[in-house]
C-alpha cells in the first residue's frame, strides 16, 4: 500500500493543489495529514474544506489548536520577539476568517493517528508543540518513537523533511537496590524509523517548493518529494489579503515565517 | 600650517578603513575626523569616536568653525561620500591632499580625475542580479538613530537577515551600532555582493543602568526601500523598558565586575 | 570535602524528620549540603510543624534548600496559584475529605512559602528535583524502562538525577550505550551517524515520613560520585551497645 503523508499546509491552497496533483500521479491509495492546516497563510479556510472533502485523516497542529482554544503559545514557542508578533498577527487575522464549521472540525482532529505499525503526530508523540529535529539525539528520537509502540513514527511541525532510520541501538544498564545485589540489563531496540513529511505550504529548507513524504507500507520505502507551484500567486493574496507582505517575501524564499525555538525540544507545561 | 586631506571614492572601496590606519597610533599631534553630509551624527562618526577616542569626531554644523580655528600641528581627515559633489566650491576652495580610495581595476574615473594620489582598496562590487532599470537612479539613502533602544538579539539577528536579503527592497549598503541587553554594543555591516555581514563588538563600557544615554543607529542605502516597513520591524524588534531592566539586572547578578 | 543529605517525603511527619537530622548528625562525615525534594507535607501529619522546622533551622544545623513535590503542587492548585484550579489531581487520588483536610490544615503564610520554592536544584552535574523535567508526578522507579530514564536524563542536561517521587531507593547506572542511525534529507543522500552515551545514574532518594516504613534518605559525595542509602533505625529498636556513631548499613 501506497501512503501519501502531508503535513503543515498553513493555509495555502494553491501548494496544497499541487502537491494532490503530484499524489495523484504517483497514485498513492491513501493518503494522511499531520495538521497545521490553518495559520500564515491566505485560504484557511479553502485548505479545511479540501481535506474534509477528500476525506483525509488528520491530526491537530499547534495552529489548529490555538484557532480552537484560542492563542496558548508561550512565548518560549518563539525564537524572538519579532517572531512572536508576527505569530499573534497571523493568529488573529486567521481567527478573524476562520468560519465557523471549520473551527468546529479543528477541534475533532485527533493528536494521534494509527495504522497498524505506523503512528503519525504533528510534533511529537508528547506535544504539538516538540519539534523533532533530523540532527536531534539518538536516544531522545528512539524514544519517541518507542513511546509509540510504533516502528515508524510519522510527524511534521519542523517544515524540513527527512527519513532517519534508528538502527538496533544497544544500552546496558545496571539497577542496584538495598539490600539486593545489582541487576545488570541489556537493552537492544528494533530498527525505528522517524518520517518527516516537510511542508506543503511553508516550506522551510531554502526553496519555495511544497514537499511530502510517499511511504511504501511493504518494501518500507520512502520518497520525499518536492513540488514546484505557482507560489507567486499565494505571494499575491497575502498581500492582497492584508497579511505582512514579508509573510510573502519569505515563502518566496523558502524560509518560514517564524523559525523555531531555541530549544526545539521545550514543552510549554501552560 | 594643518595637514587637510580630503578622500573620496565609490561606496564600499575603503575609504574610513584607509583613514582609520592613520589613527591607530597614539596621535602626537591632534587628528580630527569630518564627514560633510553625514549631519552631526551618523554611523561611521559614531564608531570612529568609540574606536579612537583621542581623535576629535566633527559634527557637520560646526565644520565651518572648526576648519578655521585648527592647531597648527593638526591633521584633519575629511572623508567624502560617493553621492558629493566633488566639484562643489566648498571643497575646491579648501586646501588639501586630494587621495581617492578605489578598485585596483579601476583605470578612469571621476574619482581619478580628481585625485592627488589614488590608492588601490577594495575590489569593486561584485555584481548584483537587480535589474538595470532599478540602478539607472541613484540609490537612497536612509537613515535614523537609536539612541535609547535596545534590541532583542534574535529579532535584530532576523531583521538584518531580512533587510539585507531583500524583503524591503533593494539593499546595497546597510551599516548599523546597536545596542544589546547584556550592555555591549555591536557595529554591523552588510555590502551588497559580499558574503555575510560584518560584526565588530565596539570597545566601549558596556551600558547597564536602563537605555544606553549614547548613539546607536542605521543608515540603509539602497533602491525601492520600503523606509516604513523598515522603520517597524526595527521598532518591533526592540525591548521594553521593563525587558531591559530584568535582563540588566540579571547580567550584574552573574558578574557583578562588569557595573559601571 | 562536601557530601550532600538528600530527602525527600517528609509528609507532615515531624518525628521522622526529627530521626533523620539526628541520624545525619551522627555521621561520621560533615554533611555540607541538605536538600529535600519535596513533598514535605502531607495529609497525616504535622504540616505547620515541618514548615516551621524546616524554615527556621536551629542553630549550628544546616539551612535545608527545599524544592516543590506533588503535595505541595496540589496545595498551589488548590489556593489558585499554580497548575489546574481546585486541585482536581488531588480529588481524583484522595477524594474529597483530603481536598478539605489540606484547605482547613495550611496557614494562608505556609502556602505563600510553598509558592516561594525552587522547582528543583542543578548543582554541578546534578539535577535534583521530586519527579522529573516533565512532571512533578513523574515517578522513576528500578522498572522505568531503560528509553525513558534516558530521555529523562537528557532533558535535564545533567549526569546524575536525583528524584524522589517513587519513595524507593536505587541506584540507576547506565554503563554504555550506543545507536547508529541514517538520515535522508531532500539535499543530502544518506548520512550515516553513530552516537554513543556518557554513563549516568538515576538515584531515588527514598522517603522520610510515609507511615509503617523506616525513614531512608541518601548521601551524594560529589567528588568521588559515590551514592549511599541510609535506613533510619527506629530509636527503641537500636541498642546492644552499638554505637550510635556507627550507624548500621
Amino acid at each position: 500500500m501506497k501512503l501519501a503523508v502531508i503535513s503543515c499546509i498553513h493555509g495555502n491552497y494553491e501548494a496544497l493543489n499541487a502537491v494532490l496533483s503530484d499524489i495523484d500521479d504517483h497514485q498513492a491509495d491513501q493518503i494522511y495529514c499531520l495538521g497545521d492546516l490553518v495559520g500564515y497563510g491566505p485560504h484557511p479556510n479553502a485548505v479545511v474544506e479540501m481535506i474534509r472533502s477528500l476525506d483525509i485523516p488528520t491530526c491537530q497542529g499547534c495552529w489548529d489548536e490555538d484557532i480552537v482554544e484560542g492563542l496558548n503559545a508561550c512565548e518560549c514557542s518563539y525564537p524572538s520577539q519579532l517572531a512572536e508578533q508576527r505569530g499573534r498577527q497571523a493568529h488573529e487575522w486567521t481567527n478573524q476568517v476562520i468560519h465557523p464549521e471549520v473551527r468546529d472540525y479543528l477541534a475533532t482532529l485527533p493528536l494521534t493517528l494509527r495504522q497498524d505499525n505506523l503512528c503519525f503526530v504533528h510534533g511529537s508523540p508528547n506535544s504539538q508543540h516538540e519539534y523533532l529535529l533530523q540532527d536531534m539525539d539518538g536516544f531522545v528520537a528512539l524514544e519517541r518513537v518507542l513511546a509509540t509502540e510504533a516502528d515508524v513514527l510519522f510527524c511534521g511541525h519542523t517544515h524540513i523533511p527527512y527519513v532517519r532510520q534508528l538502527n538496533h541501538g544497544k544500552l546496558s544498564v545496571s539497577i542496584q537496590q538495598p539490600g539486593q545485589s545489582a541487576q545488570s540489563q541489556q537493552f537492544e531496540a528494533p530498527l525505528k524509523s522517524i518520517i518527516n513529511a516537510g511542508s506543503v505550504g511553508e516550506p522551510r529548507h531554502g526553496r519555495p517548493n511544497a514537499t511530502y513524504v510517499i511511504y511504501d507500507t511493504e518494501t518500507a520505502a520512502t520518497t520525499l518529494r518536492e513540488v514546484p507551484y505557482d507560489y507567486q500567486k499565494t505571494c499575491a493574496d497575502i498581500i492582497e489579503k492584508g497579511l505582512p507582505p514579508v509573510f510573502a517575501w519569505r515563502l518566496a524564499q523558502g524560509l518560514e515565517f517564524a523559525e523555531r525555538a531555541e530549544d526545539p525540544e521545550h514543552v510549554c507545561q501552560r | 600650517m594643518p595637514t587637510l586631506i580630503a578622500v573620496s571614492g565609490p561606496a564600499g572601496s575603503g575609504k574610513t578603513t584607509w583613514i582609520s590606519q592613520f589613527f591607530q597610533a597614539a596621535p602626537d599631534s591632534p587628528q580630527f575626523y569630518l564627514s560633510p553630509g553625514l549631519g552631526d551624527i551618523s554611523v561611521d562618526l559614531a564608531r570612529i569616536g568609540y574606536r579612537f577616542p583621542l581623535v576629535q569626531v566633527i559634527p557637520e554644523n560646526q565644520i565651518q568653525i572648526a576648519l578655521t580655528a585648527l592647531p597648527e600641528t593638526a591633521t584633519v581627515y575629511i572623508e567624502l561620500g560617493f553621492h558629493l559633489d566633488l566639484n562643489s566650491p566648498f571643497f575646491a576652495a579648501l586646501p588639501c591632499r586630494r587621495v581617492a580610495v578605489v578598485p585596483p581595476d579601476l583605470t578612469q574615473s571621476i574619482w581619478h580625475d580628481w585625485a592627488d594620489e589614488v590608492i588601490p582598496g577594495n575590489p569593486a562590487l561584485p555584481e548584483t542580479n537587480w535589474p538595470a532599470a532599478l540602478l539607472e537612479k541613484p540609490p537612497q539613502l536612509w537613515r535614523s538613530a537609536l539612541m535609547g533602544q535596545v534590541f532583542d538579539p534574535p529579532s535584530l539577528d532576523a531583521i538584518w537577515a531580512e533587510l539585507t536579503g531583500g524583503a524591503y527592497g533593494a539593499v546595497q549598503r546597510a551599516k548599523g551600532i546597536f545596542e544589546m541587553p547584556d550592555g555591549r554594543a555591536f557595529y554591523i555591516d552588510f555590502v551588497a555582493g559580499l558574503p555575510g555581514s560584518e560584526y565588530v563588538e565596539l570597545q566601549i563600557p558596556r551600558w547597564l543602568s536602563g537605555r544606553p544615554q549614547r548613539y546607536s543607529g542605521i543608515e540603509v542605502t539602497g533602491w525601492s526601500l520600503d523606509t516604513a516597513a523598515i522603520a517597524q520591524i526595527i521598532l518591533d524588534g526592540c525591548l521594553t523598558e521593563e525587558v531591559i531592566a530584568q535582563y540588566q539586572a540579571q547580567v550584574l547578578a552573574a558578574d557583578p565586575a562588569v557595573a559601571p | 570535602m562536601a557530601h550532600w543529605a538528600i530527602l525527600s517525603g517528609i509528609e507532615g511527619n515531624l518525628a521522622a524528620y526529627e530521626a533523620v537530622l539526628a541520624d545525619i548528625k551522627r555521621l561520621r562525615q560533615t554533611v555540607t549540603e541538605l536538600f529535600i525534594l519535596g513533598d514535605v507535607i502531607g495529609l497525616q501529619g504535622n504540616n505547620e510543624g515541618v514548615v516551621a522546622r524546616l524554615r527556621s533551622p536551629q542553630p549550628g544545623e544546616l539551612i535545608p534548600q527545599v524544592c516543590t513535590g506533588w503535595w505541595e503542587e496540589q496545595a498551589l492548585s488548590l489556593y489558585g496559584l499554580r497548575g489546574l484550579p481546585d486541585a482536581p489531581e488531588l480529588r481524583a487520588s484522595q477524594g474529597q475529605g483530603a481536598v478539605k483536610h489540606l484547605w482547613d490544615d495550611l496557614s494562608r503564610e505556609t502556602v505563600q512559602w510553598l509558592n516561594s520554592l525552587s522547582f528543583g536544584f542543578f548543582e554541578l552535574d546534578c539535577l535534583l528535583i521530586h519527579g522529573s523535567t516533565v512532571s512533578y508526578d513523574d515517578a522513576l522507579t528500578p522498572e522505568t524502562p531503560v528509553m525513558v530514564m534516558c530521555d529523562r536524563i537528557m532533558r535535564a542536561n545533567a549526569n546524575n538525577l536525583f528524584c524522589g517521587r517513587s519513595g524507593q531507593t536505587f541506584e540507576y547506572h547506565l554503563r554504555s550505550g550506543s545507536i547508529p542511525s541514517t538520515v535522508t534529507t531532500l539535499d543530502q543522500a544518506t548520512d550515516q551517524e553513530g552516537q554513543s552515551l556518557q554513563p549516568w545514574q538515576v538515584v531515588g532518594v527514598g522517603c522520610v515520613g510515609r507511615p509503617g516504613q523506616p525513614p531512608t534518605y541518601t548521601l551524594y559525595n560529589p567528588g568521588s560520585n559515590q551514592v549511599t542509602f541510609k535506613t533510619v533505625t527506629p530509636a527503641g529498636v537500636r541498642g546492644f551497645g552499638r554505637s550510635p556513631a556507627q550507624p548500621r548499613r
